[in-house]
């Protein structure tokens, strides 16, 4: 007997910025919907465990794509990509998801994202608050300067192994092997955009000075952050979270940068405690 | 006891010939690195993923392609079974504590799969400092 997944696979077309995308994305579950963004240089196979998760999926429509440009999802179908550098950038970055999410018809999604999606999820918090029902922004910071590096393409190495293991010492030691390698193995998938992508991550993202102006009353901002993420340590996250009126900060114990990757049974711990307080809140904010 | 160089050097040898994680993609894993550890410094030589040989007492002018230099230590709390958080890899390390890549990093690029494996087994083999 073959044992399917209940997670179904779908592609959309969509024009963002005159860029057109045909994207790739994973489905399943019912309720309110909880889009999920990768992190830099990988694939929505990142959110496996979430959306096989028969007690988040009973209550959320979890959808993971893949951002344009990585795993099922081409590069755009209307430009010849391959003659200029790709360089994401945080409003190219915000408007692809907001379209996304548009095209979908979702009713004011949970947004959450790590790392790079993370720190997207701040910029939709601040420019798109009335969009997003919450954004749940995972291994974020303000600003994450220091990894927009041509070490990770460089044509004398291999880029494949360079992104892999460059990225394996952000997840913690105590993480299962197996989801480690596995991880690793989705970062060999992607070297071609992970400096691209990076260079939001590292370049284009800086919201120093801007994290006032996010009004968690009309989308509330649940930041969570692994001990052994040596690129948004914890004390980054905390500062961040800190300097939002109303932003709220979990800190998660003995896991990574890619928690739902890395260790999908701690990080749901973790993240059912964010959904909680977001039921909370959205249910307190609602119209009489 | 802190165990002496040598003896961490015929340890840690046998650790990384042996390993198979190291063994599935072994060849062309090929460099030469010195692991500065402040009151002890070796120099490995690696050729097609196994270990040519290991300089114990290295001379100023013996030759490497990369360093890796930080304080006892931090290589004490590299060699844990479970290391504190920012101690548990290379880029931890450098990015977070006192850890300084030198030399030709393009060469730690170029084996930055197998080398990670290797720099592991130091949870298992231990540091002599």
């Amino acid at each position: 007997m073959a044992k399917h997944s209940p997670v179904v696979g779908r592609y959309v077309t969509i024009d963002v910025d005159g860029y057109e995308y045909k994207v790739f994305y994973l489905r399943n579950g019912t309720g309110v919907p909880l889009v999920c963004q990768h992190t830099a240089g990988c694939h929505n196979h990142q959110w496996r465990g979430l959306l096989e998760d028969p007690e988040i999926t009973a209550n959320y429509d979890v959808i993971a794509y893949d951002l344009a440009r990585h795993g099922k999802s081409d590069p755009p179908t209307n430009r010849e990509w391959w003659k200029e550098e790709y360089l994401l950038t945080a409003e190219h970055f915000m408007n692809f998801i907001t379209t996304f999410c548009e095209a979908l018809e979702l009713d004011r999604p949970i947004f959450m994202g790590s790392s790079f999606g993370g720190n997207v999820a701040l910029q939709l918090a601040l420019h798109h608050p009335d969009k997003f029902r919450a954004v749940i922004p995972v291994e974020a910071a303000e600003h994450a300067p220091g990894f927009f590096l041509d070490l990770w393409r460089h044509p004398h190495a291999n880029a494949a192994q360079v992104c892999a293991s460059g990225v394996w010492d952000l997840m913690a030691p105590q993480s299962p092997e197996m989801d480690r390698w596995q991880t690793w193995h989705y970062y060999t998938q992607g070297a071609e955009v992970f400096k691209g992508d990076l260079h939001f991550y590292s370049v284009d993202h800086d919201m120093r000075g801007q994290l006032g102006n996010i009004d968690t009353r009309r989308c509330p901002v649940i930041m969570m952050t692994g001990t052994y993420d040596y690129l948004t340590p914890p004390d980054a996250t905390e500062n961040t979270a800190r300097q939002i009126p109303g932003g709220i900060y979990i800190e998660m114990e003995d896991i990574g940068h890619f928690p739902m990757s890395e260790n999908y049974p701690l990080f749901a711990v973790y993240l059912k405690e964010a959904l909680h307080i977001i039921e909370n809140k959205t249910a307190s904010s609602a119209p009489a | 006891m802190v165990m002496s160089v040598r003896d961490w050097a015929v340890r840690f040898s046998e650790a990384s010939d042996r390993d198979q994680t190291i063994g599935a993609m072994a060849k062309y894993f090929t460099c030469t690195y010195l692991w500065d550890m402040g009151t002890a410094k070796v120099i490995v030589e690696m050729i097609d993923g196994k270990v040519y040989r290991i300089n114990v007492d290295p001379a100023p002018m013996d030759a490497y392609d990369f360093a890796l230099r930080a304080s006892p230590q931090t290589w004490r709390e590299f060699a844990r079974p479970i290391p504190a958080p920012m101690f548990h890899g290379i880029w931890s390390a450098s990015f977070r504590r006192d850890l300084k890549i030198e030399g030709n990093t393009l060469a730690l690029m170029q084996n930055l799969r197998n080398f990670t494996v290797q720099f592991e087994l130091l949870r298992k083999v231990g540091v002599p400092v």
